[in-house]
């Protein structure tokens, strides 16, 4: 218990709680602005932390990353421009809320689920570490490949109006992900003799492209024939009484999803998000208008998509192998103060490995203070004419795409995708199934291919692990409970309603 | 194996790009250096401006934290103005044309490791070895074939001897398809006459996760991948794919020991564009001799569990020469190339 007092003496200390608001300022930052995620933001800071002491450096890192998970919303919400991966999903009802003029109360939903994401991600990871890391283990993968089955079974509640439109995005979505390197051969696919395209077609760059961009000609389009939206500014964070009513299940259950998908590597923040909303809109009775800004449609993603961060950390820590890129950077900073995480830490650094444990929590009601001090004035933006905003989104997004490799090719392709992103509003065909299935095409195939690897071929595989029957059984309740529904007596006006 | 053709198709095609790119970034190159060297007829000591060090991968992960570290060093004890450049991509053929593109002035020094050798012969980087001047070699971590502790498999002997009765049958793997840790399970076959399949896994972090998850029965691996597990005894090294038993690992038999001729290292070191000249390279040796003198180098080594090859300009090149055949070699036969 020592290593707990110690901890907090560091935390509650001027220069704790002096990182932790840094932190929290430029995760914000580095959150909201496209193709700035946690990772890059946590590599420009490692040069800073080598004087600081490890438990200073951690706080630090992970107050930006907690907060840039959450920063991603801002933009997804104000501009339909998610800057982060895991924001994709909260752009959908988001910006939909706020075309409607309720930015305000989209704003204070994200910020508050995600502050109670981030919490309760926080708090399983104090409190179950062990227990989550010993479920991480049991994925093989089978148990991965029907994880992401379950996450396409999503794709059917992002279709909008066509359920024919929605299959044949994801099936283009699916055919990118195809592209780069076999995960099994080792030989590169479709890559025209790109070397660039050797990891796959850049997701960011997809997601900047069809998302950002797209919406930025959109602008630039109804400005020059003088059609703006409406102007909603923000006044303030907090929710009413209704709101919290209204959504607290989706927070809760949003947490729980994002926490147990964040400790698994590989799926994280990215998948959680649809998965978390996909769970609010089946559970919803039909009555909410899902697609078309309903409060849900924020509160679930974004509380998954912080409760990740708590998820994460649960295989560094635990077992001192990073989940995900940016958990590995905070791995290397460790390495670099000369600490290897892993069990071993608990005994050897109590005071920093809980510093990392109550610094999740603490970084979480950080970024809510600090959220509602800033929001106010950072969404301002919106009031701007819509040229002037095409033109904002259009510098970040060049920005945020050369940023993911420091690559002319990826800006190129990032315009690209705008271009037939536009393209796809005009024909109103909807664009997250693209990103949902290039997200999760890669982690279905690869794992499909390594379980049939590991079997020698022997298909009866994704029914004898467990995990991987209880998600196929998922999957089938997915495609099927819908259906079922629409036979149903409230069926059409239910359909109508969702659509 | 249906889409063979395609694939064949495929390279062809884009072995012919490949010539056009690379082409085009040594006529870019060359019009760049010469234009430099026409800037600085006389060359005071180098470095007279900030140095980039290139990493080939990203932030995160062994390559950038070595990467980081000789920064931090060369800053220290050098006296350099050093800024990292992550430049992941490509199996590292972008960190690679990131070089090619600049001069041959010695301030774009690459970060890279042995993988190198793996992308030429795959025909993934489109570079030569000759493109290069390979500098220094600094760390190297061997691979080791490793089970868990409650694993039947006492001694690579054990290993081998059921692998023989029952071919095919255990789960191997390891980080990579085609990379150094299954070609070192590869030779290991071919001494000990059985035949195994091979599990890839596309991050070095998975393959410890998926052994302790019991989705693998063995795992061709480096042992600072799972550090914690093999420290604790959770994961045993059966064999380790050093000469003599690392200072680290000193319980760790090696594969020698056991009469089996596996030896390999993956390192990881710096290399500048061909074509720098002799006076800034000497100034780059100067500069690494201090930073290897260096304690605080020599402790990150030993907490990093590196061995350190140290290998100059000509045995670093010889060495990765020899690699390169060696590998070439493997993968025809292994069929990753035609």
């Amino acid at each position: 218990m020592d290593g707990i007092a110690q901890s907090l003496g560091i935390i509650f200390s001027l220069g704790g709680l002096g990182v932790l608001f840094i932190g929290a300022l430029l995760g914000i930052v580095v959150g909201a602005l496209p193709g700035l995620g946690p990772s890059i933001g946590l590599s420009l800071l490692i040069p800073f932390t080598y004087s600081m002491s490890p438990e200073l450096s951690m706080l630090l890192m992970i107050s930006l990353y907690v907060s840039a998970e959450y920063g991603g919303s801002i933009s997804a919400i104000l501009l339909s421009t998610p800057g982060t991966a895991a924001a994709a999903a909260t752009a959908i009802d988001g910006y939909a809320m706020s075309q409607k003029g309720r930015a305000n109360e989209a704003i204070s939903i994200s910020l508050t689920a995600s502050t109670i994401g981030g919490i309760l991600g926080g708090l399983a990871l104090l409190l179950l570490a062990m227990p989550l890391a010993a479920l991480a283990l049991s994925f093989g993968p089978a148990g991965y490949f029907a994880v992401g089955l379950f996450g396409l079974t999503s794709v059917a509640a992002l279709s909008g109006g066509s359920l024919i439109k929605g299959l044949l995005c994801a099936a283009l979505g699916l055919a990118l992900a195809t592209v780069g390197i076999d995960p099994i051969a080792g030989t590169p696919r479709f890559t025209f003799g790109h070397f660039e395209l050797y990891e796959g077609v850049p997701f960011l760059a997809a997601l900047i492209g069809l998302f950002a961009v797209s919406e930025a000609f959109a602008l630039a389009e109804k400005h020059a024939r003088g059609q703006g939206m409406d102007k909603s500014g923000v006044g303030h964070v907090f929710m009413s009484l209704g709101l919290w009513r209204e959504t607290w299940r989706s927070m809760l259950s949003g947490s729980v999803i994002g926490t147990l998908l964040g400790i698994l590597p590989g799926v994280g923040g990215n998948i959680a998000c649809w998965v978390a909303r996909d769970y609010a809109r089946a559970r919803s009775k039909g009555s909410e208008a899902f697609g078309a800004g309903a409060p849900n449609g924020v509160a679930a993603p974004e509380a998954a998509n912080n409760a990740t961060v708590g998820g994460a950390l649960v295989p560094m820590l635990a077992l001192g192998v990073p989940g995900s890129p940016t958990t590995a950077i905070m791995m290397g900073a460790l390495i670099m103060h000369g600490l290897h995480p892993g069990p071993q830490l608990f005994a050897e650094q109590p005071a920093l490995v809980y510093a990392i444990l109550l610094g999740v929590i603490l970084a979480a009601v950080v970024q809510y203070i600090v959220g509602s001090i800033f929001l106010p004035v950072l969404a301002r933006t919106v009031l701007l004419p819509d040229g002037v905003i095409a033109a904002g989104i259009l510098c970040f997004a060049v920005l945020g795409a050369y940023a993911i490799r420091n690559l002319m090719f990826d800006v190129w392709l990032t315009m690209g995708f705008g271009v037939l992103g536009y393209m796809m509003k005009k024909f109103s065909f909807p664009v997250a199934p693209v990103i949902l299935a290039m997200v999760l095409g890669y982690l279905i195939e690869s794992n499909y291919r390594t379980a049939l690897v590991s079997s020698r071929g022997d298909y009866t595989v994704f029914v004898t692990d467990p995990i991987s029957v209880l998600f196929l059984l998922l999957s089938l309740a997915s495609i099927l409970v819908p259906i079922w529904r629409a036979w149903g007596p409230r069926g059409r006006t239910a359909r109508r309603v969702s659509a | 194996m249906q889409s063979s053709t395609n694939a064949a198709m495929g390279r062809t095609f884009g072995a012919r790009m490949r010539r056009a790119v690379s082409a085009a970034c040594l006529a870019v190159a060359g019009v760049a250096a010469a234009t430099a060297m026409s800037a600085s007829p006389a060359r005071a000591e180098f470095p007279e401006k900030p140095v980039t060090l290139v990493v080939w991968s990203g932030a995160g992960g062994a390559l950038d934290t070595y990467g980081r570290k000789l920064a931090e060093l060369l800053e220290k004890d050098a006296g350099w103005t050093v800024k990292v450049d992550n430049r992941p991509g490509g199996s590292g053929a972008v960190g690679m044309s990131q070089i090619a593109t600049q001069p041959a002035d010695g301030y774009n020094i690459l970060v890279l490791t042995g993988t190198l050798t793996f992308g030429i012969a795959q025909g993934l980087i489109p570079f030569k070895v000759d493109d290069l001047r390979l500098l220094r070699a600094m760390q190297s971590e061997p691979s080791s074939l490793a089970v868990l502790a409650d694993s039947p498999f006492k001694s690579v002997d054990d290993f081998v001897g059921y692998m023989k009765e029952h071919p095919n049958e255990l789960r191997v793997g390891g980080h990579s398809s085609g990379g150094f840790h299954q070609y070192m399970l590869y030779q290991l076959m071919k001494q000990g006459g059985f035949e195994s399949g091979w599990v890839p896994h596309d991050a070095s972090g998975k393959v410890t996760l998926a052994l302790l998850g019991k989705h693998l029965d063995a795992a061709m691996m480096t042992p600072s991948t799972g550090l914690s597990q093999v420290k604790s005894g959770e994961i045993r090294l059966l064999g380790v794919t050093t000469e003599e038993r690392s200072p680290f690992l000193p319980d760790a038999p090696t594969f020698a020991e056991q009469g089996y001729d596996l030896t390999g290292a993956i390192w990881r070191g710096i290399a500048v564009k061909a074509g720098t000249p002799d006076d800034v390279v000497a100034s780059i040796q100067t500069a690494i001799d201090k930073v290897t003198a260096s304690e605080d180098w020599k402790t990150f080594q030993e907490q990093q569990f590196q061995d350190s090859p140290d290998w100059a300009e000509e045995e670093f090149t010889k060495q990765v020469k020899k690699d390169l055949e060696e590998q070439s070699e493997f993968l025809k036969a292994a069929g990753f190339v035609q």
